[in-house]
């Protein structure tokens, strides 16, 4: 079993350094790895991120983050992202990790993702250039979170975990206005999941949505951002698949 | 040319727009027009963030009857975890 802690969505600033310390010092005694779903910060400062980077340091469990919305506000996603990989963090966009959880190795691919919506009701590459480049964007990003799931299949992962920011289906939306669904997520990030198999999807971005969902290929899908989940982080105990192996048979 | 009283809404929309582009760029705030009031929820990251709220609320939305509902987020840690089949 891998037992998985995660959040997104925690916003930090100064005025929240050292609030969630507490409750991460917790972690070695209750999850393998900790996931971050995107905006950590809430302008997407480097004093933002900072804070963030300072709260993630050292904890005893590896941590594997990707960005949001808000961490890009700035426009120093570089900078962001460096200062937490200087804390230790993995911060992934289109990329994979591999961490070693005892003899399991956890595969772990992350993308920002973008909105578009979901079947039925998504954005089109039409129109006006800005139009086409939202979506180009949001395809951009699902593409790479494909790549990224495909590349660990080859990797001999026991589990394969998708982190996204932004939602892969609908269903995690619930409680958002439907309006603004084509802001919050895109169904190509769950054609990308389906396509290329994960074990779990995770992610954060709808304050006010749900935490259960599942991908149409059967992926459960988990919104982890702090106002759904209401506490530092969720944690999910994944089983390992028996190994298929010339010394099982 | 007619002018008209167009209620509420416009200021409403000029709230959530100056709370998502403004010092606390909070996104997670919804404010809504229902029966005569505005219904302001959401949950933000700190006490100053819901205090920061409640300014802006004061000066956009000044006049009008407010009903505010701002939670504080939980950091505590969680008490079970659930398990995935």
């Amino acid at each position: 079993m891998i037992r998985v802690a995660a959040v997104g969505d925690i916003h930090m600033g100064p005025d929240t350094r050292g609030v969630l310390r507490p409750a991460f010092d917790t972690l070695p005694e209750c999850a393998d790895l900790l996931l971050l779903a995107g905006d950590l910060t809430r302008h997407g400062t480097t004093d933002e991120a900072q804070v963030v980077a300072d709260e993630i340091r050292g904890l005893g469990v590896p941590v594997v983050a990707v960005l949001g919305n808000h961490d890009h506000h700035d426009d120093r996603q570089d900078e962001v992202s460096e200062l937490l990989r200087d804390a230790g963090a993995h911060v992934l966009e289109g990329e994979a990790t591999v961490l070693a959880v005892g003899d399991a190795r956890v595969g772990v691919a992350g993308t920002k993702g973008f909105g578009g919506g979901f079947v039925g009701a998504s954005a089109g590459e039409f129109g006006e250039p800005v139009m086409k480049e939202f979506v180009r964007v949001s395809r951009r990003c699902a593409d790479g979170l494909r790549t990224a799931l495909e590349r660990l299949a080859q990797e001999d992962c026991d589990v394969r975990i998708a982190l996204t920011h932004y939602s892969p289906v609908p269903e995690t939306l619930a409680g958002e206005p439907p309006e603004i669904y084509p802001f919050l997520g895109s169904y190509l990030l769950a054609e990308a999941i389906d396509t290329a198999g994960a074990d779990l999807a995770v992610h954060g971005h709808a304050h006010a949505g749900s935490e259960h969902g599942m991908t149409t290929g059967g992926v459960k899908v988990r919104n982890v951002a702090q106002p759904v989940i209401g506490r530092a982080f969720h944690v999910y105990h994944l089983p390992l698949r028996e190994r298929v192996g010339a010394d099982a048979v | 040319m007619n002018t008209h009283d167009a209620g509420p809404e416009y200021r409403v929309a000029h709230f959530q727009d100056r709370l998502a582009s403004g010092e606390l760029g909070e996104l997670g705030v919804h404010a809504e027009v229902r029966g005569g009031a505005v219904l302001v929820t959401g949950t933000v990251p700190s006490a100053r963030c819901r205090d920061k709220v409640l300014e802006v609320v004061r000066e956009e939305l000044g006049g009008l009857d407010v009903h505010c509902d701002l939670v504080v987020s939980e950091s505590s840690s969680p008490d079970h975890a659930e398990e995935l089949s």
